[in-house]
């Protein structure tokens, strides 16, 4: 049960009527605020790098050798040569997907008996980057990069296809494969900002 | 011919006044956005000319080339009315503000003022009041309920504020014994003559009648965001809506500033280290100041309710200007 306690306001003392000094601390407090570094980033000149595992535009990251041993196992069956993207066309992430039209994947079967993803395209004006389609996928293909900016002044233009995904996927990997992943509780970055965060 | 040569003397001042004023006004937006940018810990304007210097520039290209839309509804003569009857009054008030002594250029005695009448306090006074018209007119005209609320709260709080600014500057006058601004900063003859150090219940008072009357944040109920969408000037677009904050926030704001630092820390008189300027200087460098503390308690303080207001108004700053009047008349009548 909720319930509600009343709070008295504090009486203000008779010289804090007098002479306004909350008004004074008020002035002070933004005084000092003004003598302080701005810490806005100038946005279209300066542009904050997200942290690794932040959920922005999907990729695809391609075949590189360096796939999870599932990948060993579907790839048997599969067409896809190196240096490209490594969906296997399970529909996992449509599955997954909250949205059911968001995903239009196309797989045909080439006259060897192989499986070759013909089509695979992302209707991000659909998607609330939720990342359920990235925790689903088997073969660590389908993830989410550190692009934010995805405004576009067509609608066509905000489907992503197969093609700019693994491009995207290629620069993503180049870029930050390496990274560490930051665990925001210790982050230097944020201790410099904000100081450190206590943690009851 | 002598009639002749003194009209275009007001004139061209009058003109340098307006112009002037003008600029200024452009600029002292600036200056506070950057003030209201850094007290929040961002940089303000920085992108137009170096640390946004041109931003007052294009925000006037801007609001004069904006289309200017009048709803269906409204009060047209009113309406249009509105907008410069907020804005003339504001501007006449400097007519009688003396910007220092007068001074001879070239062999011309040039006054630094457009007019030096007897009544030039009482005169201000009046300019002062009849904005409010622009602001009620503003709300009536607008046939729209926010604008109505906001032209009401405003008629609401500057008729107690005029009545105690009116009493509280009676303080000053008294120790002056002439209503004309230039016999006051005259009266107040060097550092611990300025009223300042004699009338501090007059100065508090004073504080916070501009900043009701200019509806500066303590007192901002006219335009208060997050009730009403903005106040008196909803309705308004393009350059009428610009008129509105020029006039109340930064000709109106300068103008009551200057007044107060005649009536209380000495006008243009200060030491004179900066040559012939000097009085210029240090006038400008005063109201500079009275404008800039206003600025800070606008970004300092959150808003009072309309209630509050007015019972502040009526209850505390009126008698405290009519004690302030007492004491001072005991005083004067004790030393003789």
């Amino acid at each position: 049960m909720v319930s509600v306690k009343f709070l008295e306001r504090p009486k203000l003392k008779f010289w804090e009527k007098i002479f306004f000094l909350d008004f004074v601390n008020g002035l002070k407090v933004t005084f000092k605020n003004l003598l302080r570094k701005t810490v806005t980033t100038k946005y279209p000149y300066e542009k904050l790098t997200p942290p690794k595992r932040f959920r922005g535009v999907h990729a695809h990251r391609v075949k590189d050798g360096q796939e999870p041993p599932s990948f060993a196992v579907l790839g048997k069956f599969m067409e896809i040569n190196y240096n490209e993207s490594r969906c296997v066309a399970c529909y996992m992430c449509q599955q997954a997907c909250p949205m059911p039209t968001l995903f239009k994947i196309e797989a045909i079967q080439l006259p060897n008996g192989k499986k070759r993803v013909t089509r695979f395209e992302m209707n991000l004006l659909n998607c609330l980057y939720c990342g359920l389609c990235v925790d689903a996928c088997p073969v660590d293909c389908l993830i989410m990069t550190d692009i934010y900016e995805s405004a576009s002044y067509e609608r066509k233009n905000c489907v992503i296809h197969m093609e700019d995904m693994s491009d995207r996927g290629r620069d993503f990997d180049r870029r930050r494969k390496q990274e560490k992943d930051r665990i925001w509780i210790d982050d230097e970055e944020r201790n410099k900002l904000w100081g450190q965060i206590k943690w009851i | 011919m002598e009639i002749l040569g003194t009209v275009i003397g007001v004139v061209v001042k009058s003109l340098i006044f307006i112009v002037g004023m003008f600029l200024a006004a452009a600029y002292l937006t600036l200056i506070e956005r950057k003030f209201a940018g850094h007290v929040q810990q961002r940089p303000g304007p920085l992108h137009v000319g170096f640390h946004g210097l041109l931003q007052p520039i294009a925000d006037a290209l801007k609001v004069l080339t904006k289309e200017d839309i009048v709803p269906a509804n409204v009060d047209r003569v009113l309406f249009y009315l509105a907008s410069l009857l907020a804005f003339v009054p504001a501007i006449m008030i400097l007519a009688v503000i003396p910007f220092g002594e007068p001074f001879t250029l070239f062999g011309v005695e040039i006054k630094p003022y457009i007019t030096d009448l007897h009544v030039g306090l009482i005169l201000a006074l009046a300019f002062g009041s009849i904005s409010i018209y622009g602001v009620i007119f503003a709300g009536w005209a607008s046939n729209s309920k926010y604008p109505m609320i906001g032209g009401l709260r405003k008629a609401a709080v500057l008729i107690g504020y005029e009545v105690a600014l009116g009493f509280a500057m009676v303080g000053p006058l008294m120790m002056a014994g002439s209503f004309s601004l230039r016999e006051i900063v005259e009266a107040q003859e060097g550092f611990f003559g300025s009223f300042i150090w004699y009338q501090p219940i007059a100065f508090i008072v004073i504080l916070f009648a501009i900043l009701a009357e200019t509806g500066r944040t303590p007192f901002d109920v006219q335009e208060a965001e997050a009730e009403l969408v903005s106040g008196y000037n909803t309705e308004y677009s393009g350059m009428k809506f610009g008129l509105f904050p020029l006039a109340e926030w930064y000709i109106g704001t300068f103008a009551l500033s200057a007044i107060a630092v005649i009536l209380f820390f000495g006008g243009w008189k200060g030491p004179e280290i900066f040559g012939f300027l000097s009085p210029f200087i240090w006038f400008f460098l005063k109201v500079f100041m009275m404008f800039m503390f206003f600025l800070w308690v606008h970004w300092t303080l959150p808003r009072y309710r309309v209630d509050q207001i007015t019972e502040i108004a009526w209850k505390v700053m009126l008698p405290l200007s009519l004690l302030n009047i007492f004491i001072t008349a005991i005083i004067i009548m004790i030393k003789g």
